[in-house]
């Protein structure tokens, strides 16, 4: 068996243009600086996307990143995808599965993908073979379609794909890449661009072992992290519940705090009927056929393959009912037909679309049609009112936005560029941030959330800062605290509804998040201490690499992504003004429960994380002095070049 | 004698048994191993197959219970002799009917104590 070391980060560049391929090894340098995953993504795309290319032009480079703890059980199967987004931010996503894995089996680290097919194509890779081959008859196939075709085609059944479905062919807003049928990623743009390079898939099969030096280090290691996940030995009592159960449990929690964005977030709190409808005990026990994980997860059952066992959509199969969901496909629409949730799930996969551009954007849609912004001339002849009355109309609707047919073509712009198109206010509840829609997650009761999701360089995206209910502090003895570099009152900074600290406390998990994104590691396993306490991570990697780094250098590099995601917005010309929650977060006032609106406190958080991070109040620019702090230097000449600001 | 038995329901096709068992022995993560998980796309299963007595080469926690045992998150994998591997099977037969939580995961992996009826002493006459 061949064998490679894990220590050194090889790089296939593919020009789809020219069908050239080569492979070059990565700076020793910038694996103590970045790590690998996400911050290796992040510093190639900086240095060789020149600011304002067009997203959609040959040069735009889309970045396939895993890690050094990729190939080994600890990094999941995880794996972030990179590129320019048509929104003009920096693109970024993750996702899990088994791809990553064999891909560091197949002896490649990264893949950079250029240039612009002329005839649909796939990269077939195996072991040291790059072929670049034709896909024309995969073009426009469903996702699970083209998995089946392609398994046939290449005669194996084990093959690791990710493909893109038609959604991002026909670049719909937000469409993504797919893989294992049921793995999402790359919802920033990713997959738009994917569809533009006219690639449909990547296979990739591998055989090479990945031999680290320091084996017994490794494996002391590995025991204590185990420790902290496993169901029997956590001390965080979420971890039975998250890992078994799921999101979906939260629905009814949620409610009763006033927590569930309810009928496009004009009201924050369900009825509670519905709610249990749509949760996780009748999805448990009517629906899951079986489980499914990522590569090498401590957690048993965080996915779950379902199958609707009886009335109109009996037998209809799919995958995956987590955290998204029972919000967008439920309590956003009002919808409590679990068969219907699942079924709109189960078609966002097959389409290759992403479920929160069409839960918000259908919700959006549904509230112009509350208003009489929209009417059944410019639907279609749909009735669109709240609460769906009518299932069949919404489901060929998700198949019409795939496909930008009829009244699809307006809501596969994505809800934000819909409202521009139709006016007349409805900005107000379109529910985006840089052009993306939000998440499942409310903000007007959890500050941090509403920061975070207002400073995210890629849009929203939680998965930059989760969990915002972090673990209890209590489980680290103080002494231990002391060590960990935190520097914020942790008392003030839990209180969801105090703007004190918020900064301070989402820069802490916007660093520590970008480390085990970049290892990378599943940012759904911080539970326990690991959220607060990185020092499980860094012996990890520490033995894993080989690269011997200090507990500091290793936050470091953490915030080192950070500036250098931000660096990338500041080129494109995004500023303080960007960073702002959507307008009926920020202006109005929640009905019911009191729920103030973010517009006292906000400017005061975002100052707070400006001022602690180093960059500049006015502006969101990362101060000179601190970025020669970080050895970015670069960042820096390029301002300069380009003739941005720096303070 | 012990070894290794496996319910196969219960599997869930992650191959952290199949890639730690494959690096006991000299450290490199590969596929060499005496466990594999046999995954079939699009099906709803995932069959490990077990090429080993259960002598393991290393135990991760040093218990005596191989690596791939103790490390498997939802219980699939069992160390145990076959009589005992009957009972564990028909407990988590009996446990799966009452709650579907263990349709994805063993009871004896789960933390929390559920109580079920099998468990309770049978009512006696008159009460």
């Amino acid at each position: 068996m061949a064998v490679r070391d894990n220590e050194v980060q090889t790089i296939l560049r593919v020009d789809l243009s020219t069908g050239k391929v080569s492979k070059e090894t990565l700076p020793e340098q910038w694996t103590r600086q970045h790590l690998g995953g996400r911050g290796m993504n992040a510093r190639l795309l900086f240095e060789e996307t020149r600011s304002g290319t067009d997203a959609f032009s040959p040069e735009n480079t889309l970045y396939f990143g895993t890690g050094l703890m990729d190939g080994l059980p600890v990094g999941h199967g995880r794996m972030s995808v990179a590129c320019k987004s048509p929104r003009g931010t920096v693109a970024e996503g993750s996702f899990g599965g088994f791809f990553g894995p064999e891909l560091r089996k197949a002896g490649i680290d990264y893949l950079a993908i250029s240039g612009k097919a002329q005839q649909p194509v796939y990269l077939y890779i195996n072991d040291d073979t790059v072929e670049i081959r034709d896909a024309s008859h995969l073009w426009g196939l469903a996702t699970d379609k083209t998995d089946a075709a392609l398994r046939q085609e290449l005669g194996d059944a084990d093959i690791q794909l990710r493909y893109i479905g038609p959604a991002a062919e026909n670049r719909v807003h937000s469409a993504v890449i797919m893989g294992n049928l049921n793995n999402s990623g790359g919802r920033a743009g990713c997959g738009e661009v994917m569809g533009d390079k006219k690639l449909k898939a990547l296979a990739v099969r591998g055989t090479k072992g990945i031999r680290i030096n320091n084996y017994d280090a490794f494996l002391e290691a590995y025991r204590d992290y185990y420790r902290k996940l496993a169901l029997k030995t956590s001390r965080d009592p979420w971890t039975p519940v998250w890992s078994a159960s799921g999101a979906p449990v939260l629905a009814r929690l949620f409610t009763d705090m006033g927590n569930l964005m309810t009928r496009n977030a004009q009201q924050m709190s369900w009825d509670n009927d519905k709610a249990m409808a749509i949760s996780c005990e009748p999805f448990l026990d009517h629906y899951v056929t079986k489980a499914k994980a990522c590569f090498g997860c401590p957690w048993p059952a965080c996915q779950k393959l379902y199958r609707i066992p009886k009335g109109k959509y009996q037998g209809f199969k799919g995958g995956n009912y987590w955290a998204g969901q029972p919000v967008v496909f439920a309590s956003l629409i009002d919808n409590s037909d679990l068969d219907l949730v699942l079924v709109i799930s189960g078609l966002c996969n097959q389409y290759g679309l992403d479920i929160f551009h069409v839960g918000f954007t259908l919700a959006w849609a549904m509230e112009c049609y509350q208003k009489g912004l929209l009417t059944k001339a410019d639907t279609d002849g749909l009735d669109l009112s709240f609460g769906c009355p009518n299932p069949e109309g919404i489901i060929d609707l998700v198949r019409k936005i795939a496909y930008k047919e009829g009244f699809g073509e307006l809501l596969a712009l994505g809800c934000a560029q819909a409202a521009k198109i139709i006016g007349q206010g409805s900005e107000k509840w379109a529910l985006a941030v840089k052009g993306q829609e939000l998440e499942a997650i409310t903000e007007r009761n959890n500050y941090m959330v509403a920061l975070g999701i207002a400073v995210s360089e890629v849009g929203p995206d939680h998965t930059r800062w989760y969990p915002p209910y972090p673990c209890n502090p209590n489980l680290i003895p103080q002494k231990e605290l002391e060590k960990l570099g935190l520097d914020l009152d942790l008392e003030l900074a839990f209180q969801g509804r105090n703007p004190k600290e918020k900064g301070k406390l989402l820069r802490w998990f916007t660093i520590s998040r970008a480390i085990v994104e970049s290892l990378p590691g599943c940012v759904f396993l911080v539970r326990d201490t690991l959220g607060l306490d990185m020092r499980p991570w860094w012996k990890l990697f520490r033995t894993a690499s080989g690269v011997d780094m200090s507990y500091p250098e290793f936050l470091t590099s953490g915030e080192r992504l950070m500036n250098l995601d931000r660096a990338f917005n500041i080129r494109e010309g995004f500023r303080r003004a960007d960073d702002k929650p959507p307008y009926r977060m920020m202006y109005e006032d929640v009905p019911g429960f009191g729920y103030p609106r973010l517009e006292p406190v906000f400017d005061g958080m975002l100052d707070e994380y400006y001022t602690t991070n180093g960059w500049s109040l006015s502006t969101s620019i990362p101060t000179a002095k601190k970025l020669h702090e970080l050895d970015m230097d670069y960042v820096l000449d390029d301002f300069q070049k380009l003739g941005v600001e720096v303070e | 004698m012990k070894r290794i038995y496996v319910i196969e329901d219960l599997c869930n096709g992650c191959r952290l048994c199949q890639s730690m068992c494959s690096s006991l022995a000299n450290g490199v993560f590969g596929d060499r191993a005496r466990i594999k998980i046999l995954k079939i796309p699009g099906e709803e299963r995932d069959i490990p197959i077990v090429n080993c007595d259960g002598r393991c080469v290393r135990c991760i926690y040093d218990d005596g219970v191989p690596t791939c045992v103790s490390l498997c998150p939802t219980g699939a994998l069992i160390y145990a002799t076959q009589h005992e591997a009957v009972e564990l099977r028909l407990k988590y037969e009996a446990a799966r009917k009452v709650y579907s939580l263990f349709k994805v995961v063993a009871p004896w992996k789960w933390p929390l104590p559920f109580n079920l009826p099998a468990q309770q002493p049978a009512p006696k006459d008159g009460e």
